[in-house]
């Protein structure tokens, strides 16, 4: 099964047709043989970004503050390597003059009042810090390795 | 104070005994529709309503039903392992439930109902570990909106569901503390991330359950397990206590054994949340009055109704036996009445890699505030910097490890135009599509996976192979569209078989046609049973 989904990953040509909708007077059972002809999808080589720096993983775990063992850096690189030159994808695709979109355009968003309210749980929330000591979170000291 | 284990058998004997009608298949036999029409408004097949109705009417009590679902979950979980937590207080909170009754007070709408909540949806009284390490034991100091709301139509929260660590996952196998199984199978996954919510309602463990989907995350195992799985308009319903992982493309969907029971446990939770400033502030209809017995619908029910196949997801890569299952479901909405044409949407496939993008790299904003100073696990250093690194790699398993590690690397300066930016015009050209689809169409399906479920250690260590799973489903969280997956079909499997599931995408806020259109379907489809053959033998309403 792995080896056919992948094939789902090769991305579709963007055809300037958006809807495929004249199939109306015949039924979806004829229309489905004909599909094979009408469609096409391409497979593509991903490895061809060279102009974007690979990830260097170890940078990266110090970024994200996680502190990988060597031989997860190892481990992780080439799968986060297969993983960003399947993202190049997208270098490919014509988006000019699309605008971004920050989320679903569904109307949401809304504010509540500017006013303060204090959280009535404040024991169940000292409670499940790790290190304390009234009223302080207490943490290590903080050396500058720079 | 749970009543002891029962032997199986004992139980089997017991209730038999005690009622001649079993529910072992949708009713289609004439003994069968003269029953339902002697209970003139009620809802044939919804569990929800079917308790509601016995226990308000003293024919049974709570705590009757919370003993009997309570004892199918001890007998089902050394298999299915689908729960982290469950409560030790079920059976006194049915108890007190009855009391009310007895006073004549009132209930709520889901009194006495067992639902599973996924254990990245805060609860109060019970850990929420988000499946994973860096959370173990954590206690939320608030109960999520959505959980309030159970509380309040009067659900019994029966327990805290498995699910891949922080959402990430389509398999469950990414839970840093067990693997569930799919009913239908053991040796199978369940889906992901919501596999335990969507094996505890396919076993039967619990009456409905909320999951959340982010990427498919309820729709995939839904179809996996053979159940019902509603995933609502991002902004329906409230994100505050869902442990955020994408916070653009996050919802809490419902899981039931039939669209009705999905429809009533939507209802319940949805609304405008002040706390959730994405929340939306739009009205909500009652979706829960169409779901008349199926001798009210008329000759063609859905006469009229415009529906759109996705062409591309038919096609290549696509399990031959899914694809037969989909033209089934095609063929019977077309003898409900359905005018069903194809329609392309040929941006489809490449919203899989901008989904990874976002989400990956929305996920490494999220999950940077795990680092074990306010909550969570902490390992012992002597400087600030190694505490933070040291935690979060003792906590984060391995593939959450590597999906912060490439959204980090995509938010990169230098990267963000060549990724984030881009998978973000990706989502414009997604969401323009859909709109012009669901223009003509008043609804759009397609099968909510590739394939049925496969062997637990199949995909473990091909995180493409994985990802490739979800391409049904992560275009519908883009579009923030409503999605409605109900099983249809079955694949071979051996000598058994496992279920397939079909998704209906409807237009935003529209997810009283998508439910009104599946308990059509759900209700007219005969010949189908969906219950695994583990609890067959057991599963009967008494």
């Amino acid at each position: 099964m792995g080896s056919r989904a992948l094939l789902l990953l090769a991305p579709a040509t963007l055809a300037e047709r958006f809807l495929v909708n004249h199939f109306p007077k015949y039924g979806f059972q004829q229309a489905f043989k004909r599909k094979e002809e009408m469609l096409r999808v391409g497979v593509r080589n991903y490895s061809v970004h060279s102009s974007l720096e690979r990830p260097n993983v170890p940078r990266l775990a110090e970024t994200a503050r996680i502190s990988l063992t060597a031989q997860e850096a190892e481990e992780f690189a080439p799968k986060i390597q297969q993983v960003v030159d399947w993202f190049g994808q997208l270098q490919d695709v014509d988006l000019q003059s699309i605008e971004p979109a920050i989320r679903a355009d569904t109307e949401a968003g809304s504010f509540r009042e500017d006013s303060p309210e204090t959280f009535d749980k404040r024991e169940a929330m000292i409670a499940a810090v790790p290190s304390y000591e009234e009223p302080y979170i207490k943490v290590p000291k903080v050396l500058n390795k720079d | 104070m749970l009543s002891s284990v029962q032997n199986p058998r004992f139980l089997l004997i017991q209730c038999r005994r005690s009622k001649p009608f079993h529910h072992h298949q949708y009713p289609k036999s004439i003994h069968a529709i003269s029953q339902v029409q002697s209970v003139s408004t009620s809802l044939p097949t919804s569990e929800i309503q079917k308790i509601q109705k016995s226990i308000l009417s003293r024919e049974k009590t709570a705590r009757q039903f919370a003993e009997q679902f309570l004892n199918r979950l001890r007998l089902t979980e050394p298999y299915v392992k689908s729960f982290l937590h469950v409560s030790k207080t079920v059976l006194n909170e049915a108890d007190e439930i009855d009391r009310k009754i007895d006073r004549n007070e009132d209930v709520g709408p889901l009194a006495g109902v067992l639902v599973a909540v996924k254990d990245n949806i805060c609860t109060a009284d019970m850990p929420s570990t988000a499946g994973s390490k860096i959370l173990e034991n954590y206690r939320p100091p608030f109960d999520a909106t959505a959980v309030r709301k159970l509380k309040e139509g009067g659900a019994i929260i029966v327990g805290k569901t498995n699910l891949d660590e922080f959402g990430m996952g389509s398999t469950t196998e990414g839970s840093a503390y067990q693997v569930t199984a799919n009913p239908w199978n053991l040796e199978c996954v369940p889906g992901g991330s919501s596999g335990g919510s969507a094996a505890a309602v396919s076993a039967r463990q619990c009456v409905v359950s909320l999951g959340s989907d982010t990427g498919g995350s309820v729709r995939q195992p839904a179809s996996f397990c053979g159940v019902v799985g509603l995933k609502p308009t991002y902004g329906r319903v409230s994100r505050y206590g869902l442990v955020a992982y994408a916070s653009s493309l996050d919802v809490i969907g419902c899981f039931g054994s039939s669209v009705a029971d999905a429809g009533i446990l939507l209802q319940s939770i949805c609304g405008h949340d002040k706390l959730d400033a994405t929340s939306s502030k739009r009205e909500v209809n009652d979706f829960t009055s169409q779901f008349v017995a199926k001798d009210y619908f008329e000759s063609q029910p859905l006469k009229g109704l415009r529906v759109g196949v996705i062409s591309e997801t038919l096609g290549d890569g696509v399990d031959q036996e899914v694809v037969s299952s989909i033209r089934g479901a095609i063929s019977h909405l077309e003898e409900l009445g359905c005018t069903v044409t194809e329609v392309s949407l040929p941006s489809f496939s490449l919203g899989l890699p901008a989904y990874y993008v976002l989400a990956s790299s929305e996920s490494s904003s999220n999950l940077s505030r795990y680092d074990g100073i306010r909550y969570g696990n902490q390992i012992v250093s002597d400087e600030l910097s190694s505490l933070y690194g040291g935690s979060r790699a003792n906590g984060f398993g391995p593939e959450v490890k590597r999906r912060i590690l490439m959204g980090t690397y995509a938010l990169s300066a230098g990267y963000y135009d060549a990724y984030y930016k881009r998978a973000q015009q990706v989502r414009t050209v997604v969401q323009k599509s859909f709109k012009a689809a669901l223009d003509e169409h008043d609804i759009l399906i397609s099968p909510a996976a590739p394939s049925a479920a496969y062997k637990i250690g199949e995909k473990k260590n091909d995180p493409l192979a994985m990802y490739a799973g979800d391409i049904m489903t992560v275009n519908v969280n883009l579009a923030g569209l409503p999605a409605l997956v109900l099983p249809c079909g079955f694949v071979k499997n051996g000598t058994a078989s496992l279920p397939v599931g079909f998704q209906m995408i409807g237009a935003a806020f529209d997810e009283e046609k998508l439910l009104r259109v599946g308990h059509i379907f759900e209700q007219t489809l005969e010949g189908c049973s969906f219950i695994p053959p583990l609890i067959a033998d057991e599963l009967f309403k008494c």
